[in-house]
């Protein structure tokens, strides 16, 4: 064995290499067996120094995160909402089903989940979600119909606010990441929506046109 | 004793109650080893969160032939640590609290490797030791034990090679 390969393999496993050429290796790993072998004996070597650190036990709540989000790894949350797409019935509930389901995508929690529904049908159009409270993604659960003279926009108020806050258009059928630090912080039952306006958005900085989309901030644990 | 192995084979069939128990055997003492690298109880639950994910999903393709399954669950925890707090400023700031390693009480633990710690001189074997157990770089050892960066560099290149040799 090269000893500058298991120089980068011993630093690697005593966790004194830079952030990058930790990448370097960690990208190397799977396809060369001889910094895997190099690693692989390092690891072993160093392993009972493990002892040195006191156990800790954790709070209660960590396995019941880590048991929400094993399900992700064979039924993607998309999958799920696709069932709860079919179900045009009360928002409220949409959203409760959703939020938990929301949960399971990754280990990055939002702490408030949106579904935006259509006003008369109730049927869920876009979810919202915020991972934390300075930016939310604004994900489309299907193409909606916009007419070709016409935008959708996407708006905000929260309670006490002197009207909704413009947070940019949206095109059909694609994500969006917002960023809120013009804002106050998030607040549970927050109204989110979208309206159809003007192609460069509504002319009185207010909404104007038919609300396509609703729905309020719901607060997850 | 155990069976890492079977419990890791039964997750890979998705066996839920594989990883509680894994979980129920071992999460304190990654959570132990989570904490003393990232320093922070919450971001230390958020690793060990991560790792029994990892651990979930990659059952399937862990390679006895590699190694034991129980080095690779503690690697899986330990290097997603360190990768937190390589590729983040780190949150808590370097303390006092952490000096206890250099006292550690080596007499304790038995295995090939605290033999051949034992032979190295006292401040390189410090080195050692907060690389490992506490994930600091390079820079944070300088600074922590007061010696010149490029030292402390040539000291843990020289000791893992003296490791290599004395565990040969």
């Amino acid at each position: 064995m090269s000893e500058p390969l298991d120089e980068l393999a011993s630093e690697y496993v005593l966790g004194t290499l830079p952030a990058e050429q930790r990448a370097e290796v960690e990208q190397r790993l799977p396809h060369d067996a001889e910094l895997r072998a190099a690693v692989d004996a390092w690891e072993q070597r160093l392993l009972p120094l493990a002892a040195l650190a006191e156990p800790v036990p954790p709070s209660a709540q960590l396995w019941r995160r880590i048991e929400r989000n094993l399900g992700s790894a064979r039924a993607p949350w998309w999958d799920l909402l696709a069932v709860w797409r079919g179900l045009a019935a009360a928002g409220l509930a949409a959203s409760v089903v959703l939020a938990t389901l929301l949960l399971t995508r990754s280990p990055v929690e939002p702490s408030f989940v949106v579904v935006l529904v259509a006003p008369q049908t109730q049927a869920p159009g876009w979810v919202i979600q915020a991972s934390n409270n300075q930016q939310i993604q604004l994900i489309p659960l299907g193409v909606m119909e916009v007419p070709a003279d016409k935008a959708l926009q996407f708006w905000t108020k929260g309670d006490g606010w002197q009207g909704p806050v413009s947070l940019g258009l949206v095109k059909p059928g694609e994500s969006l990441s917002v960023p809120l630090d013009k804002l106050p912080p998030l607040s549970s039952n927050q109204l989110f929506e979208l309206t159809l306006e003007d192609p460069r958005g509504s002319p009185t900085g207010k909404p104007t046109g038919p609300i396509q989309a609703i729905g309020r901030a719901v607060k997850v644990l | 004793m155990f069976d890492y192995e079977a419990c890791l084979l039964a997750c890979a069939r998705g066996d839920q109650r594989a990883l509680r128990q894994l979980y129920e055997q071992d999460s304190s003492r990654l959570l132990g080893v989570a904490l003393r690298i990232a320093r922070d109880k919450a971001l230390a639950e958020d690793i060990v969160h991560d790792a029994f994910i990892k651990i979930w999903r990659g059952a399937g393709s862990f390679d006895p032939g590699r190694g034991s399954a129980r080095g690779w669950v503690h690697s899986v925890t330990r290097h997603l640590a360190l990768n937190a707090v390589r590729n983040h400023y780190r949150e808590v700031p370097l303390g006092e609290e952490h000096e206890q390693v250099a006292n550690i009480e080596l007499d304790g633990h038995s295995g090939q490797i605290y033999t051949c710690l034992e032979q190295l001189d006292p401040a390189r074997r410090t080195c050692i030791l907060h690389a490992y157990v506490d994930g600091y770089s390079h820079s944070e050892i300088a600074q922590k034990t007061g010696t010149p960066l490029g030292t402390v560099k040539a000291w843990i290149k020289r000791s893992l090679a003296a490791l290599r040799e004395c565990m040969a």
